[in-house]
């Protein structure tokens, strides 16, 4: 017997407790998905902006503007793969295929990305120090 | 396997958070977090790092609960997901 469990919420003497049908199931696991998988998280991708905004530009904080915007960039052509947003943002080294002010653009959209946006699970995911 | 002896992990080695009909299960072993229903975290209290037979096990619960339905049969359908859960070893 192990009295903290006891006390700890889990009933006391003469309760009534259902074992259950042989079918029921009184177990659900949550695996910690994201850091099972490291190797795809560095393979997700983020396009810029998301596909519902593809075609506005990214003005130099990596706000999503309307298209040909003054000093703005045209959306990327290809979404960035996980590893090379981690990569930009570790070495400050530009984005592929982008210069470094369009680069800073793209990586200041990123991060300003928010959950429900395309590539938002996949930035939150570079966050994590196993990924 | 009913002749198998079931043990629960050392009890700093889980994490345990009653939540209304849940109770919440991190295993630090694993980094799974688990949500357990009745019965399953009586038997864990149960169980405990000692280990029990089947049989034993049923017989402590009975000592501690009424059992509505005490078989052998839905006692080891439960330790079988929590032995596949990985919070019970069956050896």
């Amino acid at each position: 017997m192990i009295p903290e469990h006891r006390e700890d919420g889990v009933p006391t003497r003469r309760r009534v407790l259902a074992l259950g049908a042989v079918t029921a199931g009184a177990v659900v696991s949550i695996r910690p998905a994201l850091a099972q998988t490291a190797g795809s998280v560095l393979n997700c991708e983020i396009p810029v902006p998301d596909p519902g905004r593809a075609g506005s530009y990214i003005d130099a904080n990596g706000r999503v503007v309307p298209a040909r915007t003054k000093g703005a960039f045209p959306s990327s052509p290809r979404p960035f793969k996980g590893e090379e947003v981690k990569r930009s943002m570790a070495t400050g080294r530009s984005l592929p295929g982008t210069d470094s002010e369009r680069s800073r653009a793209y990586v200041n959209y990123i991060r300003r990305l928010q959950r429900g946006q395309g590539g938002f699970t996949c930035f939150a995911s570079l966050q994590m120090p196993r990924a | 396997m009913h002749d198998a002896v079931y043990r629960a992990p050392p009890i700093d080695g889980l994490l345990i958070a009653p939540l209304d009909e849940f109770t919440a299960v991190y295993h630090r072993a694993s980094g799974i977090t688990h949500l357990l229903t009745e019965p399953a975290p009586q038997i864990l209290a149960v169980l405990g790092e000692g280990g029990l037979s089947l049989d034993a096990l049923l017989d402590r619960l009975a000592e501690d609960y009424e059992l509505s339905d005490g078989t052998r049969e839905a006692l080891a359908a439960r330790l079988d997901e929590l032995v596949e859960a990985g919070l019970v070893e069956a050896a």
